[in-house]
C-alpha cells in the first residue's frame, strides 16, 4: 500500500536540488525566479531543498569546471534513485563560450546521464518550467520501472 | 483581541492568484526575444561569416560534392548557442532568423539541432569577365586624390554592378586600405597597398557583400 502511495505521489511533489558548477549566475537567478510567486513552480509541487539526499531532480547550471567536477559528481551520487538530472542553459550541455578552455571539464553528459536539456542562455523561466515538468514525467517513468 | 493582518489574510483567501499560471495559460515571449533559430537555406550563400563570428562555436557545416554543385548542410546547435544574434547581424542575406519560440527543452541532443541544406552551384565562367580593376590609367590620378580626399572624383568611371552578384571596385575612389580584403570571409580579395592593386579571385568569392559593407569609401558595388 505504501509503495503504491509513493508511486502515485512521486510526480506530485518532486524536490529540486540546484548545483552551480561554475555558472555565471544568470541561470541561477532564473531558476530562483521560477520558484518565486510570479512563475510559482511551487504550485506544481516543486520545492527547492538544501540537501541532495532529499532531492528527486538535480538542476545543474554552469560549464562543469575542473574545480567543481569532483564536487558535482559527489553531490549527484548522493541523490537517491530514481533521480532526474536537468541541465539548465547552454553551458552544461556543451561548454558554450567557455568550450575548449583549460578550466572546463564539461560537458556534463561525459560523466553522468543527463535526462533533460533546457537550452537558452539563459532559458526563459517558462522554458525552465517546461523542462521541470518533462523531468517530472521522466521521474514517474523511472519510479514505475522500480520494484 | 487584535489580530494583525486578519483582513489581508481573509481577502487573500478569495482574491485572484497573482502568479502567471504558466503551463495552464500559454505565455508569449517579449517582442524581439531571441529564441529558437530558423535557418533559411534558400537565402544562404555559404560565406561562412556566421561561423566566423559565433562565440560558442555553435554553427558547423558539411560540404558534399554532387553533380549539380556543392551540397552544403549547415547545423546550428542550440545547446551551444549564446543567442547573441551576432550571426544574424553579420548575415548579409538574412538567412538566419531568431524567433520568439523559447520552448527549447529536449531529452536528446538532436532535438536542439537546427539544420538546413542547399545546393551551391559552381561559379559560372564567362568568356570575358569585366575586370573591374583599372590597371594603369587611373593610377596617376589616384595619388593626388588620396591626399585631397574631399575632392570629388570628376572622371570617376560609372561602374556597373555585375550580374553575378560579385563585387566591383571603383578605382577612382579606392584608397587601398585593405579593409575589404581583411573582412572577406572567403579570402577572395587581394589588395596591395604599395602597388595599388585590387584583385578579386572569382572562384573563391561567394558574393556575400561583406566587402561592400566594410568599405569606408563605399567604392565597392555588389
Amino acid at each position: 500500500m505504501f509503495k503504491k502511495l509513493i508511486k502515485e505521489s512521486t510526480g506530485k511533489s518532486p524536490w529540486l536540488f540546484h548545483i552551480n558548477a561554475g555558472s555565471c549566475n544568470g541561470c541561477d537567478i532564473e531558476l530562483v525566479s521560477v520558484l518565486t510567486p510570479r512563475y510559482d513552480a511551487e504550485r506544481l509541487g516543486f520545492q527547492l531543498t538544501g540537501s541532495p539526499r532529499h532531492a528527486d531532480i538535480v538542476v545543474v547550471t554552469g560549464p562543469v569546471t575542473a574545480q567543481s567536477l569532483d564536487r558535482v559528481l559527489r553531490t549527484i551520487s548522493q541523490v537517491p534513485e530514481p533521480r532526474c538530472i536537468v541541465t539548465m542553459g547552454s553551458c552544461p550541455q556543451s561548454g558554450n563560450v567557455f568550450r575548449g578552455s583549460y578550466a572546463i571539464a564539461g560537458p556534463l553528459s561525459k560523466y553522468v546521464h543527463v535526462d533533460v536539456d533546457v537550452a537558452g542562455c539563459t532559458p526563459k523561466p517558462e522554458a525552465v518550467i517546461d523542462g521541470l515538468v518533462l523531468a517530472t514525467k521522466i521521474l514517474e517513468e523511472k519510479r514505475g520501472q522500480m520494484k | 483581541m487584535d489580530f494583525p493582518f486578519l483582513k489581508e489574510a481573509v481577502n487573500g483567501l478569495f482574491s485572484k492568484s497573482s502568479c502567471d499560471m504558466y503551463p495552464v495559460k500559454p505565455a508569449e515571449a517579449a517582442p524581439r526575444y531571441r529564441g529558437r533559430i530558423v535557418y533559411h537555406p534558400d537565402k544562404c550563400i555559404n560565406c561562412m561569416m556566421c561561423e566566423r563570428v559565433c562565440s560558442g562555436n555553435a554553427i558547423t557545416h558539411t560540404i558534399e560534392k554532387t553533380e549539380e554543385g556543392d551540397r552544403v548542410t549547415r547545423t546550428f546547435y542550440l545547446g551551444s548557442c549564446t543567442f547573441c544574434a551576432t550571426c544574424a547581424d553579420f548575415c548579409n542575406h538574412g538567412a538566419i532568423e531568431f524567433t520568439g519560440d523559447y520552448h527549447m527543452v529536449a531529452t536528446k541532443e538532436e532535438d536542439l539541432m537546427v539544420t538546413g541544406t542547399f545546393i551551391k552551384k559552381p561559379p559560372v565562367k564567362k568568356a570575358a569577365p569585366p575586370k573591374p580593376a583599372a590597371p594603369a590609367a587611373p593610377k596617376a590620378e589616384e595619388k593626388p586624390e588620396v591626399k585631397a580626399e574631399e575632392k570629388p572624383a570628376e572622371a570617376a568611371p560609372a561602374i556597373q554592378p555585375r550580374d553575378d552578384g560579385k563585387p566591383v571596385q571603383d578605382a577612382s575612389k579606392c584608397v587601398y586600405c585593405t579593409i575589404c580584403a581583411r573582412k572577406c570571409p572567403a579570402g577572395a580579395l587581394t589588395v596591395d597597398r604599395a602597388a595599388k592593386t585590387w584583385t578579386l579571385d572569382e572562384d573563391l568569392c561567394v558574393g556575400c557583400g561583406t566587402c561592400a559593407e566594410a568599405c569606408p569609401k563605399k567604392c565597392i558595388i555588389i
